[in-house]
C-alpha cells in the first residue's frame, strides 16, 4: 500500500490567515518542528508561514510558540482543507 | 428583534453546535448557527464512534436515527512488544457497544435536525472575531465582515476556536495537555472489513507506533480509519519521528497491521490537534463554551462526542433560562451550567477515570506500558485501575479517605460492569419506527 500522505481540499483562496509576528519571532523553528504539512520556511532570522494552501488548520503552530510570534485566524468560509472521516 | 440580531448565536457545526443549536430552536430561541465549512463536518477534529453508554441518556436518543457506518459489538486489544503479540478479544453477551460514523455524514444530518427544529443555518462562513460591550459578548463578525447579535453566543468551534481565543477563555496549550493526532481511512470494501475486522474496534499498543497514547482501528462500512500520535511534548518528535507520519507508518508496517490492510488505498487523512484537559473558565458574560472549545473532550479514552453533545445541549438550556430571566451574565449562566454539567454521571465518571489512569501512565515508558497493558484490559479495565490505582494509594499511605472515595467510586460505576441490552433495544426500537 502506498502510505504517501494526501489531503483534500476545498478550491478557492483561503486568504492570510496564518501569519508571523516578525517583531516576535526569534527564529527557534518549533512552528516547523510541529507543521506536519510544511507550511513554515526560514527566511532570514526568522521563520515564515510560506505553502498556506497545504495548511491542515491544525494550529500547532500557534500552541506551541512560545513567543507570541504565530498570529493563527480562520481561512475564509467555504475554502481550506476537508476531513470526511474522524 | 432585527434581521441579524439572534436570542442565541451557535459558531460551528461539528458535535456541539447542532446540539445547541437544535435544543434553543425547541426551546422557542431565534437561533443563527454559522459553519465554516461546506459540510458539516469536514472541519472535524476526529470523533469516529459513538458511545452507547452516553446515548442511553434520554436527552441523546435522537442521536442513534443518525447515519451510521457499523453496530459495533466486540473490541481487540493487541499489545506487541519485541518478545511476543497478546490479544485480548472482548465479546459482550449481548448488546451493541458503539455505532461507527463518518463525521461529514454526523454532522451534517445532526445540523439538518436543528434547522428542522427551526434553526437558521449559514455555511462557508468563517467567524473571524468576537463584538464585545461593557464586558459583555454581544455577537460576531464574519470573515465577509458581517455583523450578528445576539444575547448568548454558544461556542461549538473547537479546540482553536477563535471566539474562545477572542474572548480570553482558550489559552495555548502543548506538552501534556495537547495531543497531535494523525488519522487515516483504508479503503477494502464491506466484504474484506466483514473478514478481517467485522464489528469490533481494535487498539494497538507498541513501541513506536505512538507517544503515550492509543493507536487504533475503527472499522466503517466499506473503510477502516487509523488513528495515532502523541501527546505534544519535546520528545513527540526528534531524528527518529520527524513528524507524526512517522508513527503512522510504523503503525502500518506492524506485520499484523500490514496483513489487515493488504490490497487497501488510503482514501483521506487527518492531522488534529486534541486539547486533554477542560478548560477552567467555559462561560463570560455572554458567552458559554461547549465541545472542544470548552474542553469537553477526553482523548486519552477516546471520548469526546457525546461531552460534546451534552455540553451543547446544556449551554441552550442554560441560555434560554438566562433570556427568560432576562440576565446573560456569566454569574446567570455559569452556574445552571456547571450545574447540568456536574449532574451528568457519563461525564463526570469519565473525567475521573481518564484522570487517574493519565497520571499513571505518563511516567511510564513504551514498552513499560505496553506490558502495564498487557495485564489492563482496555475499557472495563481502565475503570478497574482507575479504583485499585486510588485504592492501593489509600492503603499504602494509610488514607481512609481514598479508600472511600475508591469504593464510592466503585459503586458509581456498576451500571458500566455490563454492556447494556437496553441500549440495542433503544436502536431496534427508533429503527422500526
Amino acid at each position: 500500500m502506498n502510505i504517501e500522505m494526501k489531503f483534500n481540499y476545498y478550491p478557492g483562496d483561503t486568504g492570510e490567515f496564518i501569519k508571523v509576528d516578525e517583531d516576535n519571532c526569534v527564529g527557534c523553528g518549533d512552528c516547523a518542528k510541529f507543521c506536519t504539512a510544511g507550511v513554515w520556511e526560514p527566511d532570514g532570522s526568522i521563520y515564515r508561514p510560506v505553502n498556506l494552501k497545504s495548511c491542515l488548520e491544525c494550529g500547532a503552530c500557534w500552541n506551541v510558540c512560545d513567543y507570541d510570534a504565530v498570529i493563527f485566524s480562520e481561512p475564509r468560509g467555504g475554502t481550506g482543507v476537508r476531513f470526511s472521516y474522524g | 428583534m432585527n434581521n441579524n440580531e439572534y436570542d442565541v448565536i451557535v459558531v460551528g457545526a461539528g458535535c456541539a453546535g447542532p446540539a445547541a443549536a437544535k435544543k434553543a430552536a425547541e426551546l422557542g430561541l431565534k437561533v443563527l448557527v454559522l459553519e465554516k465549512s461546506q459540510v458539516p463536518g469536514e472541519k472535524n477534529v476526529s470523533g469516529t464512534c459513538l458511545n452507547g453508554a452516553a446515548l442511553l441518556d434520554s436527552d441523546l436518543h435522537y442521536i442513534v436515527d443518525c447515519p451510521t457506518e457499523r453496530l459495533i459489538r466486540e473490541m481487540r486489544t493487541y499489545h506487541i512488544n519485541s518478545d511476543r503479540t497478546v490479544v485480548f478479544h472482548e465479546i459482550p453477551s449481548e448488546g451493541v457497544l458503539l455505532l461507527s460514523v463518518r463525521r461529514d455524514h454526523l454532522d451534517a444530518w445532526h445540523t439538518e435536525e436543528a434547522k428542522k427544529a427551526g434553526a437558521e443555518v449559514k455555511l462557508s462562513t468563517a467567524v473571524v472575531d468576537i463584538i464585545e460591550e461593557n464586558d459583555y459578548v454581544k455577537g460576531v463578525i464574519t470573515d465577509s465582515g458581517e455583523k450578528y447579535y445576539a444575547k448568548v453566543v454558544i461556542d461549538a468551534a473547537g479546540v482553536n476556536s477563535i471566539v474562545g481565543r477572542k474572548a480570553g477563555l482558550i489559552p495555548k496549550r502543548k506538552g501534556t495537555d495537547m495531543i497531535l493526532y494523525i488519522t487515516a481511512a483504508v479503503k477494502l470494501g464491506e466484504e474484506i472489513i466483514n473478514e478481517r475486522f467485522g464489528d469490533c474496534i481494535e487498539y494497538y499498543l507498541s513501541p513506536g507506533v505512538q507517544y503515550k497514547t492509543w493507536p487504533w482501528i475503527f472499522p466503517k462500512k466499506d473503510t477502516v480509519t487509523l488513528g495515532t500520535g502523541g501527546y505534544m511534548d519535546e520528545n513527540l518528535l526528534n531524528d527518529d519521528f520527524p513528524n507524526v507520519k512517522k508513527y503512522m507508518e510504523n503503525f502500518m508496517n506492524l506485520p499484523i497491521v500490514k496483513k489487515k490492510l493488504d490490497g487497501g488505498e488510503i482514501v483521506s487523512w487527518g492531522v488534529h490537534l486534541e486539547y486533554d484537559e477542560t478548560i477552567e473558565r467555559k462561560v463570560r458574560n455572554g458567552l458559554i463554551l461547549t465541545g472542544e472549545a470548552g474542553g469537553f473532550v477526553i482523548p486519552f479514552l477516546g471520548e469526546g462526542m457525546p461531552e460534546s453533545f451534552f455540553s451543547g445541549i446544556y449551554a441552550a438550556i442554560s441560555s434560554a433560562e438566562a433570556i427568560e430571566a432576562g440576565d446573560y451574565s456569566e454569574a446567570q449562566l455559569s452556574e445552571r451550567y456547571e450545574q447540568l454539567i456536574g449532574d451528568n454521571f457519563f461525564m463526570q465518571a469519565f473525567r475521573h477515570i481518564a484522570a487517574v489512569n493519565k497520571e499513571a501512565i505518563l511516567s511510564k515508558t513504551d514498552e513499560e506500558i505496553t506490558r502495564l497493558m498487557q495485564q489492563v484490559i482496555m475499557g472495563g479495565g481502565f475503570i478497574s485501575s482507575a479504583i485499585h490505582t486510588k485504592w492501593l494509594k489509600g492503603v499504602e499511605e494509610n488514607n481512609m479517605e481514598l479508600i472511600q472515595e475508591a469504593y464510592d467510586f466503585l459503586e458509581l460505576i456498576q451500571p458500566y460492569g455490563s454492556v447494556d441490552p437496553d441500549f440495542e433495544n433503544l436502536i431496534k426500537g427508533r429503527r422500526n419506527k
